[in-house]
């Protein structure tokens, strides 16, 4: 490709970025309908509104009310804060190390919350404990991995990606040991290291509301210091971009996030690493759209994914991201390398 | 199949006599993995993988037979004594081959028969997994193991306890619907498993149709939308704290039932109590019949 045609294509790409947003606010939207008005049980058009009317207004909830209100539309604003979560954090970690690769779980989150998950089922402790221990243990992951790569007050990106998989390894061998400790409740685990939206309610949604929001508002906050971040890290320095506080501070942000999003709902793989990317190819890599955009886009994904594992036999998010995610991020990149 | 297998085991019997029913050596079998096995003589040192055929070979009088059993076999009292071999995903092969046994019985799962048989080891797999498969696969083992006349007692017996629940159950008037959860992710049982089954003769209506599978996972806004009056294998709580079951029936009139770890032990394995996890599901379902 010449240096004329990528300009062109990257003026085009500028010109038609409120189009284009318009456009994934459009999927967005359409997403939380769909999932909210279909399922396993028929509700008509007219009784998903209905119901969400009596829901807002506080009524009494009658006939299929309560599947509208209290299971599917949590399950679908849950879908939207793990799936935006994800996105974003996938979007800064690809940007802070330079690093197409690089996803949310890179440092040891999801190993940690596997971990954390999995002793309290193991242990039988109550459904509202698994959330805990999980985000304890995540977050706590994520501070063994910072303790191991730091030298002195700086945190190579090399040295994190190393120390994020040996803390990922040894916790997973743990939870593998547990798991043979507990083989009755197996299928338990492995829900959750699969993913899976079931049983989010209205308190979970809040629960795991302030960690997306404190997370992800931290990292789209940075997003101008990630641009410039590409530029190499001597110019952003040069620049004035504090790249060693813009490492922590982004670790930070985005462990948070995705320690709240994978409490609740387990390890949903693929979103946080491809979503960033199918952005990148369609509006460009600037971080200040490329953040924003992979949250809706995220978002919306992770809705019709889930949408997909509550009718057909694949049975869980986690499970549909992954199978359906990887042949339509190659044939995007076929067409995009084609084009 | 297994109703062929049933036919072919029956006709076995019929050929036989009834008389004293002796198994000749060396008896040649189509075991659970569709594997052609001899066994040369009566088996003197048995190890058993699987809790339910630990149960079984005890119940036909072939307890003192055994010489070691999988970790997780603790029926009758006698086994729990025996060596323990490890569990179905981390059998302890070497352990195993030690205890130098004429026969060792597996599940169809967890791939033990490969090194066992490269061991020299005779290997016979066998798996109950449908209602109708308890009884065949009981006679299998008996005519496996020379208990022939003591596994058909045995068979005769468990129906005959069936029998007896069953005529309590049939009349009821109210059948409730219910929901029975196996495992909170949540799985539940068709009405073609072997629990599902156990469920419906202990008078109970299953929400799940048979289309869904035998261990299904369930959409949780389908048992909302079932609305069952009877959710039995979770607590009264925890029911009440997932998102829209305040809403079912079976919650506002207080029948969520938490089933006790031994029956549930009972339930989950197909083997000589089912009778007993019959009874004991219906005493949960019907109260008032076990007055």
């Amino acid at each position: 490709m010449s240096v004329v045609t990528h300009e062109r294509r990257s003026a085009a790409r500028t010109a038609l970025l409120p189009l284009k947003t318009a456009g994934l606010l459009v999927l967005l939207l359409s997403a939380v309908v769909l999932g909210t008005g279909l399922g396993s049980v028929n509700v008509p058009p007219g009784e998903v509104l209905g119901a969400l009317w009596r829901g807002l207004t506080g009524q009494t909830l009658a006939g299929n009310d309560v599947i509208v209100w209290q299971i599917r539309l949590p399950r679908v604003v849950m879908g939207v804060l793990v799936g935006a979560s994800l996105s974003v954090c996938g979007g800064a970690f690809q940007g802070v190390f330079r690093n197409p690769l690089a996803d949310p779980y890179l440092l040891g989150v999801a190993s940690g919350s596997a971990l954390g998950a999995t002793i309290a089922i193991v242990a039988g402790w109550p459904r509202a404990l698994i959330p805990v221990t999980a985000l304890l243990l995540a977050l706590g992951a994520v501070t063994c991995t910072l303790l191991l790569a730091r030298e002195g007050r700086r945190f190579p990106p090399n040295r994190l990606i190393l120390a994020g998989v040996v803390v990922g390894s040894v916790l997973s061998a743990a939870t593998t040991a547990l798991i043979l400790r507990g083989e009755d409740r197996a299928r338990q685990v492995l829900a959750y290291t699969l993913g899976d939206l079931g049983f989010s309610g209205w308190p979970d949604v809040l629960t795991v509301l302030p960690y997306a929001a404190l997370g992800g508002g931290a990292l789209l906050l940075l997003a101008r210091a990630l641009d410039t971040l590409q530029l190499g890290e001597l110019t952003a320095r040069s620049l004035g971009v504090p790249v060693e506080r813009l490492r922590l501070i982004t670790v930070v942000a985005a462990s948070v996030a995705t320690a709240g999003a994978v409490a609740y709902v387990g390890v949903i793989g693929f979103v946080g690493l491809i979503v960033p990317h199918v952005v990148r190819l369609l509006f460009g890599p600037g971080h200040r759209t490329l953040l924003p955009l992979s949250a809706l886009l995220g978002g919306a994904l992770l809705v019709y994914a889930d949408l997909l594992a509550r009718t057909t036999p694949l049975s869980q998010v986690g499970i549909v991201t992954t199978l359906l995610g990887g042949p339509f991020f190659l044939w995007l990149l076929r067409r995009e390398s084609h084009g | 199949m297994n109703r062929t297998f049933l036919t072919a085991a029956l006709t076995g019997f019929l050929t036989l006599g009834g008389a004293s029913a002796s198994t000749t050596y060396p008896l040649t079998l189509k075991d659970d993995l569709g594997r052609t096995v001899t066994v040369k003589a009566e088996p003197k040192r048995i190890v058993s993988m699987l809790p339910s055929t630990s149960e079984t070979l005890c119940a036909i009088g072939a307890c003192e037979k055994l010489v070691g059993v999988d970790a997780y076999s603790d029926y009758p009292q006698q086994v729990t004594k025996l060596p323990k071999m490890g569990g179905l995903y981390d059998p302890n092969i070497e352990a195993i081959i030690a205890q130098k046994p004429d026969l060792v019985l597996v599940s169809q799962y967890g791939k033990l028969e490969g090194p066992l048989t490269q061991a020299g080891l005779t290997v016979v797999a066998v798996n109950p997994e449908t209602y109708d498969e308890v009884f065949s696969k009981t006679l299998t083992l008996g005519r496996v193991v020379n208990r022939e006349a003591q596994a058909r007692a045995l068979v005769t017996r468990m129906k005959s306890d069936i029998a007896r629940v069953e005529i309590l159950t049939r009349n009821v008037v109210r059948k409730p619907t219910a929901y029975l959860e196996i495992d909170p992710t949540p799985y539940s049982v068709g009405p073609n498993s072997f629990m599902g089954v156990l469920l419906t003769k202990a008078g109970a209506r299953n929400i799940i149709p048979a289309s869904m599978g035998d261990f299904p996972k369930v959409d949780p806004e389908f048992i909302v939308k079932a609305n069952p009056q009877l959710i039995l294998g979770v607590d009264a709580k925890t029911a009440g704290a997932r998102p829209g079951w305040n809403s079912i029936g079976a919650l506002k009139t207080g029948r969520v039932v938490s089933i006790p770890d031994e029956l549930n032990t009972m339930l989950g394995r197909p083997g000589p109590r089912l009778s007993l996890a019959l009874r004991g599901l219906a005493k949960l379902i019907h109260p008032e019949l076990f007055k």
